[in-house]
């Protein structure tokens, strides 16, 4: 497939100089929009697919330029900026005047070759191993991603996607031609604990992710272990099946629950998701790492 | 027994348990503090009365060669030693009544090739026939002093033998002493101990110079002896550890201002010879080696990269470097070829480039070297804009930006006048001995003895002078947010009431660091009219007038005469340091960092340009941590950097990032598969993770 180079993606971020989401020096590209509602989820201002507001409290000065809205999303009660959400039309208007840059347009829409131009200024330093990652929210969730994969794999860098596994199977085939390395989160093997804690079934996931392996697609697990939710040895077991069960995986990896992604919600909702009681402990890590023989 | 790191990693153990022993004695000051107790030998008035300064100094130099303790370190393999404290202080340690007689010299690095492979006798040969050529003449006493301070050194070398003569266990060391540093070098153990003794009588007449390229010095000695089956590799790095250890001599602890380990003995490590061919050998990872296992941080060392260099140098760069502290540093030989052959050197002599002790280029051996740094932001505050008065205007940038460059070059005039023609100075022979050209001229290091006499302006406060333009450009020209006069107005307010502006101009445009264009390529048009200044004045009196970037600690100094900035920054911030960015408005990370530097057109600038980039210990964790300072000196090479200096932050530095954020915007840190900015996490988070790093995990 001829990747469209005019395509248009909504981008949270683009974050230079990672080491964290594949090998090598990544530029990762944070793409909009993901079926899953993971309630430990630490990129939030991902899930919705459209644009949105983000307010840094800390960076707020209270110059009350923001008033521009003529929503009434903002209001200042005793020097307090009070910001109402569910008035914004998404016009980022606020954010364009805001002068502390205390309100940010999250999610902003931007071509295939665009954000492969992005990534591209940072060719002097991937080497053999480095280059573009997606991740979000769910990269698959935007189809055009698919153009974007192909664009920077025919302009010669090293793709990576960091997917949940949820996407419409018919993405499937392109996005294997298309990635180098799969960075591939299981949640849960429990279907029922699957549901409760993601607001969707495991089934397509590990569908696709039977699927990938067959079309010769490489793979890196990423298991995120949560403390009381499955931190037990059956879903170990199963996550050690799972891995024997690839054909092309590298060694995978347990990614311990932190509540990172609080600090972020605060930004976006005002209040923070973190759980403190979900971390697992070192022992439970250990573990896990044993079944996998890691 | 541990030598510590700043990241909690084990260093690796190499050396027998005696040498890392005597590492941690001289670390831990033993040796330093012995050395203060007898700061210089001693002149009464009567005993210098009537006698020229050289005079003076030759004496001076005798008594030293004479006097000075003589210490043999328990179990030391190399011997020689700086025993005078005032020399630790940058002074010739001879006093006339208790005043100092005379200030010694630095930033150099002198010539230990003619040392090592022809031997000091042969510099005695050369003082000789000076002494003959230049009879009669004025520059016949600089000859007689040459040749009064080699009988000094040969007094110093007797005492030596006969110490180490009466003690049976260092028979060893007597035999190897015995005919080096006079004649020249047969072996690599000779090598070594040519090159310290040297170097300890250079220190001990209060001088600090570099050492340069060791392994191009010591590599076909070791290589010999490895054939032969003279010496094994452990032996050989063991004897070059002792240069190390003994090289600590001078750490006495307590508050320097810069720190106690600066004296300039400079190594440089690998690189290509004049014919392009690779020189690193063993005694390249040797060093390595030594300073990954001890962490002595007195010796600096830049490794001399290009885009061939090889990867297993590369990682073994990266695995040192991962200990912190900024002790290995990077050049990149190719863009300093280029830029200092276009400039005028020969070929020859620009593939021998080495430094001053600190960073700045030179070639070793053959060059006076001094450098003139000042503060551009100044020029631009109390020249260009009056300091605020509001007595000038200017109706559009390039009309600012052309009063400015007039400013820049009428100051770089100002640093010419006759007052840089040579004149008879401080003496100096000691150095001069070691410097190609002041024999043949019969002129002292200071007289313009050298083949190059270098004086470089080094222009400071880069970043903030472009940033500070290219905020005028956008609020005033650009965007049309204020005018000029008001902006003026508000800056002598030091931006008082104007808080939203000021968040506007700090936040709302790419700063130089960011890997913006616009604003690197005005970074880059400033040095290049910087350069065009600097040639215009090169040769006009004597001097070779290269220019180059830096401001080592001097932005804590020039903050206190700085008004307020119009890239938002107050009255009095500590700013930008080196060619590195604005503190706080680079926003990107390091690749943009290193991309925006390489922008600049550095090849225009020949005694270079620094970059220092800081990374956390957890960002250069494990293999993957390798790869990614591998690349980014590959990077570095790649887009045509000069002189980089990664360092691996320090828990310390956290810590400070919670107090002042605004101080560390790109600071950026790992937690379990994901990276966070530091300074966007709340108290707690922050906590969190300095308490991981602290840990090292």
């Amino acid at each position: 497939m001829k990747a469209d180079a005019k395509a248009k993606l909504v981008v949270s971020e683009i974050q230079r100089f990672n080491m964290h989401d594949g090998p090598g020096i990544r530029t990762t590209v944070f793409l909009k929009g993901c079926s899953l509602r993971c309630q430990w989820c630490h990129n939030p201002e991902t899930q919705n697919a459209s644009p949105e507001l983000l307010y840094y409290t800390k960076k707020c000065i209270a110059c009350q330029a923001c008033l521009v809205c003529e929503n009434g999303v903002h209001s200042f009660a005793d020097g307090v900026h009070h910001i109402d959400k569910s008035k914004c039309t998404a016009c980022f208007e606020c954010a364009a005047v805001c002068p502390a840059s205390a309100l940010e347009a999250c999610g902003k829409a931007m071509t295939v070759e665009e954000i492969c131009a992005e990534a591209e200024k940072d060719l002097a330093f991937y080497g053999e191993a480095g280059g573009i990652t997606l991740s979000g929210g769910e990269p698959l969730f935007q189809p055009a991603a698919i153009d974007l994969l192909s664009y920077c794999k025919e302009s010669g860098l090293n793709t990576a996607v960091d997917t949940c596994g949820y996407f419409p199977e018919d993405l499937l085939a392109p996005a294997v031609a298309a990635t180098d390395l799969f960075l591939w989160d299981i949640k849960d093997t429990d279907d029922a604990r699957h549901k409760q804690f993601t607001g969707v079934s495991n089934k397509t996931i590990l569908e696709n992710l039977k699927k990938a392996d067959e079309l010769g697609a490489k793979i890196k697990l990423r298991f995120i272990l949560v403390n009381g939710v499955n931190s037990n040895e059956i879903h170990y077991e199963k996550c050690a099946e799972l891995y024997r069960s690839l054909h092309n995986a590298l060694k995978p990896e347990v990614i311990p629950y932190h509540a990172f992604g609080g600090v972020k919600s605060e930004f976006l909702l005002g209040k923070s998701n973190a759980k403190p009681e979900w971390i697992p402990t070192e022992d439970q890590i250990a573990t896990f790492r044993e079944y996998l023989g890691i | 027994m541990r030598f510590p790191s700043v990241n909690g990693i084990e260093r690796p153990i190499r050396l027998s348990e005696a040498a890392r022993r005597f590492a941690l004695d001289s670390l831990a000051h033993k040796y330093g503090l012995e050395t203060r107790k007898t700061p210089g030998v001693e002149f009464s008035p009567e005993e210098t009365e009537g006698l020229t300064d050289l005079e003076k100094y030759d004496l001076a130099i005798k008594k030293i060669a004479l006097e000075a303790p003589i210490r043999v370190c328990p179990g030391e393999l190399v011997s020689g030693a700086a025993t005078l404290g005032a020399a630790i202080d940058h002074k010739v340690p001879a006093f006339c009544d208790g005043k100092m007689l005379f200030w010694s010299v630095s930033h150099l690095t002198v010539d230990f090739e003619t040392v090592v492979k022809k031997g000091v006798g042969y510099i005695e040969e050369q003082a000789k026939a000076a002494l003959q050529k230049y009879q009669g003449t004025e520059r016949e006493p600089f000859c007689r002093s040459a040749l009064n301070c080699l009988t000094a050194f040969r007094l110093y070398h007797k005492r030596y033998l006969e110490a180490l003569q009466e003690k049976p266990e260092y028979r060893g060391n007597y035999e190897n002493l015995l005919r080096v540093p006079f004649s020249p070098s047969g072996s690599f153990y000779e090598g070594v101990q040519s090159i310290w003794f040297t170097f300890s009588f250079l220190r001990l007449c209060g001088n600090w110079p570099g050492i340069g390229r060791i392994d191009v010095l010591l590599g076909d000695l070791l290589k010999k002896d490895l054939e032969e089956g003279k010496l094994t590799l452990d032996e050989a790095r063991e004897i070059l550890a002792h240069l190390f250890i003994k090289g600590c001599e001078w750490i006495c602890g307590g508050d320097y201002g810069s720190g106690d380990a600066q004296h300039y003995q400079n190594i440089v490590l690998s690189g290509t010879d004049e014919n392009g061919l690779d020189v690193t050998n063993a005694v390249t990872y040797f060093v390595l080696d030594i300073i990954e296992e001890t962490g002595i941080s007195d010796f600096p060392v830049t490794v001399r990269l290009n885009q061939a260099a090889d990867e297993k140098l590369l990682r073994r760069v990266a695995e040192v470097m991962r200990y912190g502290g900024g002790i290995v540093a990077v050049y990149n030989e190719e863009l300093i070829l280029r830029s200092l052959t276009e400039y005028g050197y020969p070929k020859s002599d620009a593939a021998k480039f080495s430094n001053d002790g600190c960073w700045e280029v030179q070639v070793p051996g053959k060059t006076y070297f001094s450098y003139h740094p000042f503060d551009s932001l100044l020029i631009l505050q109390r020249e260009t804009l009056k300091n605020y008065d509001g007595s000038v205007d200017f109706a559009s940038f390039e009309e600012l930006y052309s009063a400015y460059v007039k400013d820049l070059k009428t100051f770089l005039e100002s640093l010419l006048p006759d007052k840089l023609n040579f004149k008879p100075s401080t003496p100096c022979t000691v150095v001069s001995l070691f410097e190609e050209g002041c024999l043949k001229k019969g002129l002292s290091y200071l007289e313009g003895g050298p083949i190059y006499n270098v004086y470089s302006p080094h222009i400071g406060g880069l970043a903030d002078t472009v940033n500070f333009l290219y905020a005028v450009k956008k609020l005033v020209f650009d965007d049309k947010l204020v005018s000029f006069q008001e902006l003026i107005g508000i800056l002598a307010a030091n931006w008082d009431g104007y808080d939203a502006l000021r968040a506007l101009a700090q936040n709302k445009y790419a700063y130089y660091g960011n890997d913006s264009d616009e604003v690197d390529s005005l970074c880059a048009r400033l040095l290049n009219d910087f350069a065009d200044g600097c040639d215009a004045l090169n040769n006009r009196s004597g001097y070779i007038f290269p220019g180059g970037v830096s401001t080592f600690g001097r932005q804590l100094q020039w903050s206190k005469q700085r008004k307020a900035c119009a890239h938002g920054r107050k009255a009095g911030e500590v700013l930008a340091a080196n060619a590195s960015p604005t503190p706080g408005s680079d926003r990107i990370g390091a690749t943009a960092i290193i991309r925006s530097y390489c922008k600049c057109g550095l090849k225009r600038l020949p005694t270079g340009a620094a970059l220092d980039i800081k990374l956390l210990p957890s960002l250069v964790k494990g293999e993957e941590g390798l790869d990614a300072l591998v690349s980014l000196m590959r990077g570095f090479v790649t887009l045509g950097g000069f002189f980089m200096q990664p360092d691996i932050v320090d828990v310390s530095v956290l810590m400070d990032a919670q107090r002042a954020p605004e101080n560390y915007q790109n600071l950026s840190v790992r937690v379990s598969g994901w990276n966070a900015r530091f300074v966007t996490l709340n108290k707690e988070w922050q906590d969190m993770i300095i308490e991981q790093n602290e840990s090292g995990r």
